[in-house]
């Protein structure tokens, strides 16, 4: 045993005096960019933890990423379609205090205009604004439920 | 969300500084698994053999509460094991501390709102002060599993050997 350990030498890693292994597959927290999030939400359904939670108060819609609960795999960065999130290698987390492992994004909220439900990031809308120009303003200032009510107004006549 | 507590203070207020200055030597470590998958206790395996080897700061692992500092609990506490964790927590002298590894202890991972766990530390320290049990610091080490380096890294942080990192940050889109 001894001749053994005397061939192997020293394994011990130095660890804060020597840098940490890092590869270039590794995980560590995942960093949201805040200019190009626009709230659409996708990355609060894959997430298996809910790590990431948006949660609506009043007029604004905040995306809440706690890293406490994130299990690092990265499906978020995946799904994302703005490519708004990136991981980091960054594994030195700890904290004494729980409120330290939150960010916050804060997203203004569009309300519809027929009920006063808020549905939709103003960023979102915008986006989809964008990207299906043959929108009409007034459709894209409603709510699902109304625009499907005001559809069928369209194709039924209104009702008696 | 509540206001973000100073680093200087722990939830009740006590200075940590003053409480840390008790801990004159070597802290020992007691470890409690509470129902985590083991991966977490694999790594602390790793921190304690000679390949991280966390006897190079004084930090031993010893077999009973009652001659710890510092536990090191893994696991989302689940009910069945929350009153083994009040227990040996209690046996525990003052000042005792926690480490709080891996995301199950932290946030209670994918079982934060499970029936059968509490959901991680926070919510237990809550229930443990309502019971009288006072905890003088806890240090949150996430990672799923969390590295050895992590934890390293946050016995450090627990020591004041050096300030944490991250901090509440909130942004405007």
């Amino acid at each position: 045993m001894i001749p053994l350990a005397a061939k192997t030498g020293t394994v011990t890693i130095r660890y804060p005096y020597q840098g940490p292994l890092i590869t270039d597959s590794f995980r560590g927290a995942i960093e949201i960019d805040s200019n190009k999030c626009v709230g659409c939400g996708a990355c609060t359904r894959i997430c298996p933890p809910k790590a990431l939670m948006l949660t609506t108060e009043g007029n604004t819609m905040t995306l809440k990423y706690f890293v406490g609960r994130c299990i690092f795999c990265g499906m978020c960065a995946d799904t994302c379609p703005e490519k708004a999130i990136r991981i980091t290698k960054e594994f030195e987390l700890a904290t004494g205090n729980i409120f330290d492992l939150y960010t916050d994004i804060e997203h203004e909220i569009k309300a519809c205009s027929m009920c006063g439900k808020t549905f939709i990031s103003k960023k979102l809308s915008n986006k989809i604004a964008l990207k299906v120009p043959d929108m009409p303003q007034e459709t894209m200032d409603l709510c699902p439920d109304c625009r499907r009510k005001e559809t069928l107004k369209r194709f039924m006549g209104v009702p008696e | 969300m509540t206001q973000p507590l100073s680093e200087e203070t722990n939830s009740k207020g006590v200075d940590l500084k003053k409480t840390l200055s008790r801990i004159k030597r070597s802290v020992w470590v007691f470890h409690i698994n509470t129902g985590s998958c083991n991966g977490c206790d694999i790594e602390i395996l790793d921190v304690l053999t000679p390949y991280f080897d966390v006897e190079r700061f004084g930090i031993k692992l010893v077999a009973s509460p009652r001659h710890a500092d510092l536990a090191l609990l893994t696991g989302p506490i689940t009910i069945k094991t929350f009153s083994k964790v009040y227990r040996a927590l209690s046996a525990m002298p003052r000042p005792r501390f926690v480490l709080a590894i891996g995301s199950c202890a932290v946030g209670g991972n994918i079982w934060f709102e499970s029936y059968s766990t509490i959901g991680g530390f926070p919510k237990a320290l809550e229930m443990f002060s309502e019971m009288g049990l006072e905890i003088d610091g806890v240090i949150y080490v996430p990672g799923c599993p969390a590295r050895p380096e992590a934890i390293i890294y946050g016995a450090a942080t627990l020591l004041g050997l050096q300030k944490p990192k991250t901090v509440y940050r909130r942004f405007k889109a």
